[in-house]
């Protein structure tokens, strides 16, 4: 089960994420030619305390949910990663319904600090042209799994 | 400085992709096909993802072998990598050809323990030694993997050459004591690390085998 | 081709231990060879881009009344299923599952296991049932008072140690099959009981 903090995720298989990126990962990662830009960079996933980790999660991942899945379809079918797509958007569906972050006004600080670190990430995801950020994104989707590995339990 | 040439006059290398065992990250390729016995010496550079622009490879610039050990320009495993080589001939020399996004993280094989074995009459002692992470220096410490994998385990498999039966078990620890073994019997061992997350290939030991001592009982009859 | 052919009907999954199969009736055509194409949408596509609908990785094209689905289902979320039958040029109308299919829904049987004894170990042998599955498996000593031992083991069916064992005694062993991924288990499979080599120990 994966644990963010005090959040919990129990009925996602991680290896079955890795198993899906991994089949497409040179299909994607090659689509992406601006090698000089990191959406994920250091700052938004590098110490994040656990108290963080719902709040940064939650966002990341309806992020890629509702802006990057959505607008990727022409290219899934196009690349042959449909499976695979299919498995990431399904188990990211599955977490982002299950995470219920705290509304409590004594975590405002701690949801402020993920927010920044995840307006960095949108930051510079708009700093570039749609498409080649979608592609990027995508792209980084290992990037996201190794982070998010560190809050998985067997 | 590089003598500068003129691209395309050569084919390109083929086969080029990292062969990273335990964060020793070398570089490998094929020569430029159609070129037997042409003198072809090559160039490497190297490029952190995110970053702005390639940097060479100090030690692999005008080399004649197929190889390039990147170890200590990729040694943070955080990040991830491309690489490129081209191929030089005088004034001419190839294309770059380059790597996919190499992720040291991720992709690094996680060498087998080392493993030590002493007999008892019915007991054997398993003592394993965690693998190393690559070292700048010889003279640097020892940086264990678990240090970087801390869910690294181990699958200790157990061959019985008398009955021919086997069995496994995973274990965390560094240290593991068969007991209740049948006297004067040849067991094998090999272990291999596991990493629970992406898909990694594995590296078994070698396997290793010893004898329990005699039974006391009947080596007094 | 215009919708001649009749669509295939009855839609109906059979799950069990993880391995999902659909199945669906015949199209009667005489002598022919009918041809049937599977598609799948998980709650994400049905929900943010219904149109978007994904080839079945084994039964696109299939000539059988059947489908293992099982690779296809790589999350616990409600999935569609349509099928089409194809004959030459022509095409029938998508027939889709009546209810979603859920993982979660899949019928868990206890694994088979063989349990023996290398001299004094206890080791078992699990029915490899697939990467999603561990087992609990549960042991004791038939000595009066004897406590009971849990251990997990993860799938795969090369045989695993249990414990080290006392001789003479006799030791059962119980197991069950987990789905961490739908977050259910299945009833505990038979007991086994094995005998210990050699004699009892002497009370100390």
């Amino acid at each position: 089960e994966f644990r963010f903090g005090p959040c919990r995720v129990e009925g996602v298989v991680l290896s079955e994420l890795w198993e899906a990126f991994s089949a497409m990962k040179s299909t994607v990662q090659t689509q992406d030619d601006i090698t000089s830009v990191r959406l994920l960079k250091s700052q938004v996933l590098h110490n994040v305390s656990d108290a963080e980790s719902c709040y940064l999660v939650h966002s990341l991942l309806k992020f890629y949910l509702n802006t990057v899945f959505k607008n990727y379809p022409s290219k899934v079918a196009k690349f042959k990663i449909s499976k695979s797509f299919s498995t990431l958007a399904n188990n990211f569906f599955v977490i982002v319904s299950k995470l219920h972050p705290s509304k409590d006004k004594d975590m405002l600080s701690i949801s402020e600090s993920a927010h920044r670190r995840f307006l960095l990430f949108c930051k510079a995801f708009k700093q570039m042209d749609t498409e080649a950020a979608l592609v990027k994104a995508f792209g980084e989707v290992d990037i996201l799994l190794t982070w998010m590995q560190n809050f998985y339990h067997l | 400085r590089a003598v500068p040439c003129v691209s395309g006059g050569l084919p390109k290398p083929t086969n080029i992709s990292f062969l990273s065992v335990n964060m020793k990250n070398v570089l490998h390729w094929k020569p430029p096909q159609g070129l037997r016995g042409v003198e072809v010496t090559y160039m490497v550079q190297y490029f952190i993802y995110g970053q702005k622009k390639w940097l060479s490879a100090s030690e692999c610039t005008n080399i004649s072998r197929t190889y390039c050990d990147l170890s200590a320009e990729t040694s943070d495993y955080e990040h991830q990598y491309y690489a490129k080589v081209k191929a030089i001939q005088e004034t001419k020399c190839s294309e770059w050809v380059e790597t996919g996004r190499f992720y040291p993280f991720l992709e690094t094989q996680v060498g087998p323990p080392e493993v030590a074995l002493t007999s008892g009459e019915k007991s054997i002692s398993i003592a394993l030694t965690a693998p190393e992470k690559w070292k700048r220096h010889p003279t640097d410490d020892s940086v264990p993997m678990q240090q970087i994998y801390s869910n690294l385990r181990y699958n200790v498999s157990v061959y019985d050459t008398k009955s021919r039966r086997r069995w496994s078990q995973y274990i965390t620890n560094s240290t593991l004591v068969l007991s209740w073994l049948e006297p004067s019997t040849l067991y094998c061992v090999h272990v291999e690390s596991f990493v629970p997350g992406p898909p990694r290939l594995t590296l078994p030991s070698q396997k290793q085998c010893i004898r329990t001592l005699e039974d006391q009982m009947s080596a007094l009859k | 081709g215009v919708a001649v052919l009749p669509a295939p009907q009855n839609l109906t999954v059979l799950s069990i231990n993880m391995k999902h199969l659909l199945m669906w009736n015949a199209v009667a055509q005489l002598r022919e060879t009918v041809l049937y194409s599977v598609e799948y949408q998980g709650e994400y596509e049905s929900l943010y881009m219904s149109h978007i609908w994904i080839p079945s990785s084994q039964c696109s094209p299939t000539k059988g009344l059947e489908c293992d689905i099982t690779d296809d289902i790589t999350a616990t979320v409600p999935y569609n299923f349509r099928v089409r039958a194809m004959l030459g040029s022509q095409t029938s109308a998508w027939s889709t599952l009546e209810r979603p299919f859920n993982r979660n829904s899949t019928v868990l049987i206890p694994p088979r296991m063989e349990v023996t004894e290398h001299g004094l170990h206890l080791v078992i042998k699990l029915e490899d049932l697939g990467p999603q599955f561990e087992f609990p498996v549960v042991y004791w000593s038939q000595e009066p008072g004897a406590k009971e031992h849990v251990k997990v083991v993860k799938s795969g069916d090369s045989p695993v140690h249990l414990e080290t064992m006392e001789p003479g005694a006799v030791y059962c062993v119980k197991a069950q099959a987990l789905v961490k991924a739908i977050g259910r288990h299945s009833a505990f499979s038979q007991t086994q009981c094995v005998e210990m080599q050699g004699e009892a120990l002497p009370l100390a």
